[in-house]
């Protein structure tokens, strides 16, 4: 593996990348040549035109830009894309069925009133996606713990927080009759 | 975001060594990226980023009777269930519980949190009161095992050489027959001017007579470093845990934070919350009630 020699680093394009970067998103295979320092949500909005991902801060502290990386919810743009090379990243596109409905925890965003501006709602039902793929029936307690890291300057969390607890209670009907 | 790093993402500790011994340049490794991104955000530029939050080596949790054994890239949400292992640790799961957002937390790793060696690192209190030792493979391949004040020698600095990788850190589980632990904070990560604190203790608690056999304390984010209440601790050694041993304990507590950082706690409002912080930890270390000193209760 000739990256190892640090002369290359004259004799090549700098800020590329010699193999592209491969990410499977939404089942979908993606790839690019790019920087190295490339965050993943910039790969997702930019490369992969996904752009349901949104960003405020890029530091972590709105949780607009969260995405689930092998089912866990992480902020995108905290992670470099090349760190998710081999991971199964979803995004808010990727939650709808194949034939474009919407997943329960979307209807249920919109069946309750949780959506106002709606800039701050892909990363915000991601993060209760990941909760719900982790704890399908979780408390209120552990749905605010859940999106705490999510900023929504609209409304109040009380609908968010109901819209996320229809969904749960869903999975409390035995699966087997 | 233009770069000029190169990448690698090696699987095993091997091809960590081999890849870092070849490389003459500058190294940076990437567990979490909670702390490395924002500081390529901001115009950090090393000649080569090594991805470390995949390898399995560095993530894990090992645990006999003698001691617990975390994998430097182990995220943090992996250790919010430690106490379950062992009371002794309990402090470093509720650091963990408290930590950033449910999104930090699956990222955030304990190494990152010691190689950035932050003034605010919630873990490094905790790790210090436990006793730490953390494993280091050098560039040149070899090890060595270091205690937490060895390697985070002030705000933002660490006694590592470029390329140094945590691989574990270590955590004894020997301060007597029954050691028990507890953390809790104050103020929040953005607010750096004001009041902020964090407070671990770690104590042999013998249960039948209620006494606190040994005792150690240890502050964060009051300082460059967590820093150790020696006095506090010797305070209380050897005590019985009552609400005379709870007093005494928020006294030397505040007059330690006061001579630590001296006005900053001054206000009574702050002061109470240093008291609360400390009657919080308490409770939560030996499991029952206990009140603000006589003097303090019914002050706004
Ligand atoms: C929104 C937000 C909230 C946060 N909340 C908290 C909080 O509540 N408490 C707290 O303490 N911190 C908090 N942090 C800070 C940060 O998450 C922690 O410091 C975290 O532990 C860093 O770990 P990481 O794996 O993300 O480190 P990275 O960003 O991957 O790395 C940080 C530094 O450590 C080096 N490094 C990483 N791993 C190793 C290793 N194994 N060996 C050698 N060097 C290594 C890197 O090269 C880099 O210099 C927060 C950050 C954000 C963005
Ligand atoms: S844009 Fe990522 S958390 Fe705000
Ligand atoms: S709906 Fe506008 S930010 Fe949440």
């Amino acid at each position: 593996m000739n990256f190892l020699k640090q002369d290359n680093l004259l004799i090549t394009e700098p800020a590329l990348k010699q193999e592209p970067i491969v990410l499977q998103i939404n089942g979908v295979e993606y790839r690019d040549y790019t920087t190295a320092t490339k965050t993943l949500s910039q790969f997702l909005r930019e490369t992969a035109g996904l752009t349901g991902v949104k960003t405020g801060c890029n530091e972590g502290e709105c949780g607009a830009c969260t995405v689930l990386v092998d089912n866990k919810p992480v902020n995108s743009c905290l992670i470099l894309a090349f760190q998710a090379e081999g991971r199964q990243i979803i995004t808010i596109e990727g939650l709808l069925g194949a034939d474009g409905t919407l997943s329960p925890l979307q209807q249920a965003f919109l069946d309750y009133g949780a959506v106002q501006c709606g800039y701050c709602t892909p990363g915000m039902i991601l993060a209760a996606e990941g909760l719900l793929r982790e704890i399908p029936n979780p408390d209120d307690r552990e749905i605010r713990r859940a999106l705490a890291g999510n900023i929504c300057r609209c409304s109040g969390f009380l609908n968010i927080i109901k819209a996320v607890k229809s969904v749960a209670s869903q999975t409390d009907t035995p699966v087997v009759a | 975001m233009t770069g000029i790093a190169r990448t690698a993402s090696p699987e095993t500790i091997g091809e960590t060594s081999a890849i870092v011994a070849g490389f003459t340049g500058s190294i940076a490794y990437i567990a979490g990226g909670t702390d490395l991104i924002i500081a390529l955000e901001q115009g950090f530029r090393p000649d080569m980023i090594v991805d470390i939050s995949r390898m399995e080596a560095l993530n894990f949790v090992e645990i006999n009777f003698k001691h617990v054994r975390i994998g430097a890239a182990t995220p943090v949400s992996a250790l919010t269930k430690l106490n379950e292992l062992h009371k002794g640790i309990a402090a470093l799961s509720q650091a963990a519980e408290q930590f950033g957002s449910a999104q930090i937390r699956n990222r955030a790793t304990l190494g990152g949190n010691i190689a950035s060696a932050k003034p605010a690192g919630d873990l490094l209190p905790v790790l210090m009161c436990l006793d730490c030792h953390i494993e280091v493979l050098c560039r040149d391949g070899s090890t060595k095992k270091l205690a937490l004040d060895e390697v985070v020698t002030d705000s933002g600095t660490t006694s590592l050489d470029n390329g140094d990788l945590i691989t574990a850190i270590n955590l004894p589980l020997q301060l007597g027959d029954n050691p028990i632990s507890a953390f809790g904070k104050i103020g929040r990560r953005r607010e750096l001017t004001i009041a902020r604190l964090n407070l671990t203790v770690l104590a042999d608690y013998q249960t039948e007579t209620s006494l606190a056999r040994d005792i150690r304390i240890v502050a964060g984010a009051i300082g460059p470093v967590p820093l150790r209440l020696k006095c506090v601790e010797q305070e209380l050694r050897g005590r019985k845990v009552d609400q005379t041993f709870a007093d005494d304990f928020l006294g030397a507590l505040t007059g330690a934070v006061d001579a630590a950082i001296p006005g900053r706690y001054s206000q009574t409002y702050k002061r109470q919350a240093v008291m609360g912080l400390g009657l919080d930890v308490l409770q939560s270390l030996f499991g029952r009630e206990f009140s603000l000193p006589a003097c303090l209760r019914g002050m706004t």
